[in-house]
């Protein structure tokens, strides 16, 4: 875009979806993950170093927290004072939750990080100059900046390791941030499949990398606006609404029984992932 | 992906060799100095385009559970595998230790030539020249004086093999697996009549684990995690129980509903009990039965495992009342000098439940007997070793297994291998097995290898997996496993081997034989049948079935009473096994040392997981380095306050601590194999892992942990993160 | 009034990180110094200049370049292993071309990201059949390749950086197929008059400006005898598209940042 376009339409790219726009059309991503269902294996977040060319940073670089795991899973507790965590522990895969009201976008000075059509929140390699605000607002924890440059000076992957990366996702260098991006590499294939084909992109024509491994299908990924995808379904019965920062249902009597919810929703970055809580039998 | 192909015309095609291959943004290369070419071939075909990405399927390697792959392929590269959705059992699912499958193949740390010893240092040799030396080193010996050691092999290659070892009327080949089930196997083959029924976990209400880790890496993982999450969904509606038993929480045990600390070792002796519990529910037990469980009151149990005698009576309820339900035995049973009886009182609770021939299934056998696969245990090890200790043996080979990491430090491997004439170790890297070769042969990688496979554990019908290459071999001098064998089979009997050039010429003969048999009687032309097979990389087979055998049977069940605590070694070591690094033949591949533990969340070390009050009392926080010491031998490492433990035990992950095998693994960790106690299940003779007694003591340093849990160390912080609703609430029916 | 102060603070930051870009996108160079190597051209950086900043000359610069023909940043000449004649193939019969169409030796140009190299099969195809150019120099060398078989090492003439996703099918669709434009016409519109060349070299300056002037441009959506490829809905939907006066449907092209960067 030119400079004169962007002056000129400063606010239509700047703005909170979908608060005070039009809905996402044809296409809103969107993300469901059972928590009842995912056992914490990890398989999802090695198949994402596998796909999007994540490097592995080494022991001494873990210690200082800049691992750059854009999955991660986080391990809890039960917080009641037991002598053993008899009920087991509580997983939970935390990637970019691709806010529709993300905190990391209006704080890049550069607009590096935007909003696309699609409702993936983008990160543009290029254009990130490492000011690091955005990271710093994120409440999720999910921005992950590039502190080495890892494929030169660090020879993250020496020779034949480097032949495997995916030519689909960029190699970043030092100096930039970074972030799950819902794959958007086979987002966009799929897309351009179904363009050519002169349709839209069915359910389940395009899977996440995380997705795609995880062995107890935990994860469903597609389109909310279509109302056949499976994730719009679940949406739709678990009664979570994405414009809302405090669901209807929760008010409603028994609605907190039903299991999706979002977390830090409180804090109106609108997230694109709706979690289903876990459960644990009563009768044992 | 159903791309109908000649394999040789796909590798020909790319036959531009490497050199011009586009890295993605690897070079620094630019039009300005002429460094960037373009991707360009000699001749093509339809299905090679630049930037569209092709597959092709295989066979993952990583594990022995037989997963079947497809490989993403781009500009003659294979990028990433991802699971083949027409395997019954992986269903398109993959695991972590699955996708790091391409850093087995691309690692950096591979063997690339022959290597003989001189001295000290190795010597890169022709394949023509180390053949030679086979052939001379193996000239006059007797068939006794030859072992072949090797990891789990099946299909043709074990075929191949055992040919070579007959023409010498060698019977030693030990098949050595270092974590493998096999006192389970044993025990199963006892009480159902098989070593390896099917465990239909969908169709259970209830599981009740005794430490089979299931979701983690027991037996065929991945298979399992699917039907775990249709159990939790319910057939209809009704969300399945994990109640899981064990003294150290597996990946499966912070899954369960209910998670139970039971004193080690005593697993059998709670398997009864719950039984006692059932007949005073009402469960009609028979009189052997009834009179053999008659001593285990809940009382007792109680007094000996450590779960509540209420928590018993809540089990026998819930399993009273939820049919059908499944009983699994585990490593964490196994693993001790009473592993068998353990393993037998569970599974009798199976039968009790009358589960076997509803959730315990009777599996398919693959039709061919000889491709069945060799399965590994420790028994195998011991043996070998004690032949090498005696010097019987000249020429010693060893393929697809790491025995000087993995036999436990007492039993002095190195040293008596080093008692063998002549030793020829197979290997992608140089292991510590390799670097006491005298003569190394670099092996493809599972991913540019051909082959066949059967999986042990056969998850919804017989099958032949196939393996075939994704992408042209890497390095110029590496050979296949199948190649290497043939060549030296040549040696023996040349007439019988002549007609084929290769290893892939005798699999497409051996395949094409069968055809009929192999579900080709349809295709008339051999082609087609070939093309389709490797388009689809898996042979689904009609087997015979044996059916399972449901008498239960107490004879000789004697499980001893929990042993006293040790007043010199205290603590009950539990070496565990880790579902990415396991035995440690995968420490190599960064994304696995780097995937935090899931319940630690360490990375790249080994920890002391310790109970935080047992800590309390030895004065240990958290990154103490502290010293563990068996009878034989010591370990330091950091301690980690892990709550999910038994207070008398400590656990060691097992797979770190390596001396060799390249970059990603050497120098991180320690390796616990080390200090093991050599005792040994009474029944089976297996090497009883959870038998050693150490204990701890503090060296004085201390180190920052490095894990990705964060300073609030597994805390919420009041927020809703994590969250959790009780069963009775949520109608998981109405869920889509 | 908030709102409007803190807009007006990310207007500065913009100008003044646009401004930066813009004078080194030319030359593919990223905002920050930092990130090299891999994801970005390094001798391009090398190559640029890092003098004014001011906004008006990259306007001109790259709004100037938007007319068509103009051929005044030809990039650098490329040596090839073969010198290819390009005015002998694509070039107009009445100067002494064949006038093949470009996807007949591009292939992959409909159905890729890229355009693709021909197949040393595909050159022997025909050459195989043509005596008369049997013993020139250049035919030998081919030649010498096929019987050798060898790929031909030819090197790039167009490259865009590493975190640039270009697709020649969506490109190709849209005007040649979609729009019913001459296909050398179409292909022209980056890579200049290649059918008047014999080895390629660059016309266009392919930078992120050189795009952005094209895709802020109403282009129909559909041309008389054009096929409608897509949902039509979604022109509507996403590209805000205008009706001009002959009722032809005019859109924009998609100017979201991550259509194009990867």
């Amino acid at each position: 875009m030119s400079i004169s376009t962007l002056l000129e339409n400063y606010s239509e790219f700047r703005h909170f979806h979908p608060v005070d726009d039009v809905p996402h059309n044809p296409y809103k991503w969107a993300m469901s993950i059972d928590l009842d269902a995912c056992s914490g294996c990890n398989a999802c977040s090695v198949a994402c170093y596998a796909e999007n060319n994540l490097p592995v940073v080494g022991r001494e670089k873990y210690l200082h927290g800049q691992a750059m795991h854009w999955m991660r899973i986080e391990r809890y507790w039960d917080e009641d004072g037991r002598e053993f965590p008899d009920q087991g522990a509580q997983f939970l895969p935390m990637m970019c939750q691709q806010c529709e009201a993300a905190p990391c976008e209006t704080v890049c000075p550069v607009g590096a990080t935007n909003h696309t059509p699609d409702g993936i929140n983008s990160q543009i390699y290029n254009r990130c100059i490492g000011s690091r605000y955005c990271s710093a607002n994120c409440p999720y924890k999910v921005r992950y900046f590039n502190w080495y440059d890892y494929p030169t000076t660090d020879n993250v992957w020496p020779a034949e390791m480097n032949q495997q990366l995916n030519p689909d996702v960029t190699v970043r260098g030092k100096g930039v941030m970074e972030k799950c991006t819902f794959c958007i590499q086979r987002v966009t294939v799929a897309k351009n499949n179904a363009k050519s084909e002169g349709r839209l992109v069915h359910d389940g024509e395009v899977q996440t990398a995380c997705q795609q491994a995880c062995p107890t299908s935990a994860i469903s990924f597609g389109n909310l606006v279509d109302p056949e995808s499976r994730v719009h379904k679940q949406w739709q019965v678990q009664k979570v609404e994405l414009d809302k920062d405090a669901q209807t249902k929760d008010k409603e009597e028994g609605g907190s029984d039903l299991r999706g919810y979002r977390i830090l929703e409180e804090l109106r970055p609108y997230p694109s992932v709706m979690y289903l809580e876990r459960v644990r039998e009563t009768a044992i | 992906m159903n791309n109908v192909f000649d394999r040789r015309d796909f590798l020909k095609v790319l036959g531009w060799g490497g050199a011009a291959v586009a890295l993605s943004g690897c070079g620094n290369g630019s039009v300005e100095n002429g460094e960037e070419t373009v991707v360009s071939y000699v001749e093509t075909n339809d299905f090679m385009i630049p930037s569209i990405s092709v597959y092709f399927n295989s066979t993952c390697a990583q594990c022995d559970a037989g997963c079947s792959i497809t490989g993403r392929i781009r500009e003659g590269r294979v990028l990433k595998v991802e699971g083949n959705p027409d395997s019954g059992i992986n269903r398109g699912k993959t695991c972590g230790l699955g996708q790091a499958g391409v850093q087995h193949h691309y690692n950096p740390d591979r063997v690339r030539e022959p290597l003989l010893r001189t001295g000290n240092s190795g010597e890169a040799i022709t394949w023509e020249k180390a053949y030679a030396l086979i052939a001379e080193k193996m000239n006059g010996v007797s068939g006794e004086e030859i072992a072949f050691l090797s990891g789990g092999v099946s299909g043709h290659l074990k075929v191949l093999l055992g040919n070579y070892l007959d023409s010498f009327g060698c019977k030693n080949h030990f098949v050595y697996e270092a974590i493998a089930p096999a006192v389970v196997r044993a025990a199963n083959k006892k009480s159902y009549g098989v070593e390896m029924p099917r465990f239909n976990i969908s169709k259970a209400k209830v599981v009740l684990s005794f430490g089979a880790d299931f979701l983690g890496a027991w037996i065929s993982p991945v298979h399992f995690s699917q039907q775990y999450a249709q159990f939790r969904k319910g057939a209809d509606g009704q969300r399945g129980v994990l109640v899981q038993v064990e003294s150290k929480m597996t990946l499966t045990g912070a899954n369960a509903d209910r998670w139970l600390v039971v004193r080690p070792g005593t697993e059998g002796i709670l398997a009864l009990g719950i039984i006692n519990a059932l007949g005073s529910h009402g469960v009609a037990l028979s009189g052997d039965i009834a009179a053999a469980v008659k001593s285990y009151n809940k009382d007792r149990v109680s007094k000996d495992t450590g779960v509540s005698a209420e928590q018993i009576d809540k089990i026998a309820a819930l399993l009273k009342t939820r049919t059908p339900s499944l009983v699994l035995a585990g490593s964490a049973a196994e693993g001790y000098a009473h592993g068998s009886q353990n393993a037998a009182a569970i599974n009798l609770l199976n039968q009790v439940l009358g589960n076997v021939g509803k959730t315990v299934e009777a599996a398919e056998a693959v039709p061919f007997p000889q491709m069945a696969p060799a399965t590994g245990n420790t028994v195998a090890l011991k043996t070998l070793n004690d032949g090498l200790n005696a010097g019987k043996y000249k020429v010693l080979f060893s393929y697809a297994t790491n025995p000087v990491f993995t036999a436990p430090g007492v039993m002095k491997f190195q040293d008596n291998m080093a008692k063998a004439g002549f030793k020829v170790v197979f290997s992608h890297y140089m292991d510590e097995t390799a670097m006491q070769a005298d003569l190394v042969l670099p092996l493809d990688s599972a991913l540019e290898d051909w082959g066949t496979q059967v999986p042990e554990y056969l998850a919804t019908c017989a099958q032949i997996n196939i393996q075939q290459p994704l992408m042209e071999k890497l390095h110029a001098n590496t050979r296949g496993m199948g190649d290497i064998l043939l060549a030296l089979i040549k040696q023996r009997r040349a007439e019988d081997y002549k007609k084929f050039d290769d290893y892939y010429a005798y699999l497409r003969a051996a395949v094409l034989q069968n055809k009929g048999a192999l579900g080709g009687k349809a295709i008339a032309d051999d082609d087609i049948f070939w093309n389709e097979t490797l388009s689809k990389g898996i042979i689904k087979l009609e087997g015979p079935v044996k059916a399972l055998s449901s008498k239960a049977s107490v004879a000789g069940l004697m499980l001893p009473a929990p042993v006293a605590i040790d007043a010199q070694y205290p603590l009950q070591l539990i070496p565990s096994v880790n579902a990415s690094l396991r035995d440690g033949r995968n420490a190599n591949q960064p994304w696995l040392q780097e995937s935090p533990d899931p319940l630690t969340t360490i990375v790249w070390d080994s920890w002391v997981e310790i109970h935080p009050r047992k800590a309390a009392e030895l004065g240990i926080v958290e990154g103490d380095i502290v010293e563990v010491t068996s009878k034989n031998g010591s370990v330091k490492a950091q301690a980690y306050l892990f709550p999910g433990i038994h207070p008398d035990a400590i656990s060691i992950p097992l797979g770190r601590g390596h001396e060799a095998m390249g970059r990603y693994a050497k120098g991180y960790g320690v390796n616990p194999f080390q200090i093991l106690d050599a005792v040994f299940d009474k029944e089976t003779g297996e090497l009883a892992l959870h038998e050693t007694r150490v204990k701890v003591s503090k060296t004085g340093s201390r180190v920052i942990v490095v894990k990705d849990e964060g300073p609030a160390g597994g805390s919420q912080m009041g927020k809703k993160i994590a969250a959790r609703l009780p069963s009775d609430k949520v109608k998981l029916s109405e869920e889509i | 009034m908030h709102r409007f102060l803190r807009l007006s603070v990310l207007l500065m930051g913009l100008f003044a990180a646009v401004g930066s870009y813009a004078v080194d996108a030319p030359q593919s160079e990223p905002v920050d110094p930092g990130i090299e190597g891999s994801a970005i051209d390094k001798s391009a950086k090398e190559k640029s200049d890092s003098g004014g900043s001011a906004l008006s000359t990259w306007e001109s610069k790259y709004f100037g370049l938007g007319s068509e023909g103009e051929d005044d940043n030809v990039g650098p000449a490329v040596e090839q292993p073969i010198e290819f004649p390009h005015f002998r193939h694509a070039g107009d019969a009445d100067k002494g071309g064949m006038e093949i169409n470009c996807m007949y030796c591009h292939t992959y140009a409909r159905r890729s990201l890229v355009a693709g190299i021909p197949p040393v099969q595909k050159c022997i195809g025909c050459h195989q059949n043509i005596e008369s150019v049997r013993d020139k120099p250049r035919i030998k060398k081919l030649f010498e390749y096929w019987d050798a078989k060898k790929a031909i090492p030819w090197k790039k003439v167009h490259d865009l950086p590493d975190f640039v996703r270009f697709s020649h099918e969506r490109h190709v669709k849209r005007f040649i197929f979609q729009l019913n434009r001459p296909v050398q016409e179409v292909c022209g519109y980056c890579h200049g008059e290649v059918k008047t060349m014999t080895v390629a070299r660059r016309q266009k300056l392919l930078s992120m400006g050189f795009c952005v002037t094209c895709h802020e441009k109403d282009h129909p959506v559909t041309a008389e005898g054009g096929t409608p490829i897509g949902d039509q809905a979604y022109w509507y939907s996403m590209r805000k598209p205008l009706i001009d006066a002959s009722g032809i449907i005019k859109a924009k092209g998609p100017n979201d940042c991550s259509v194009c960067h990867k």
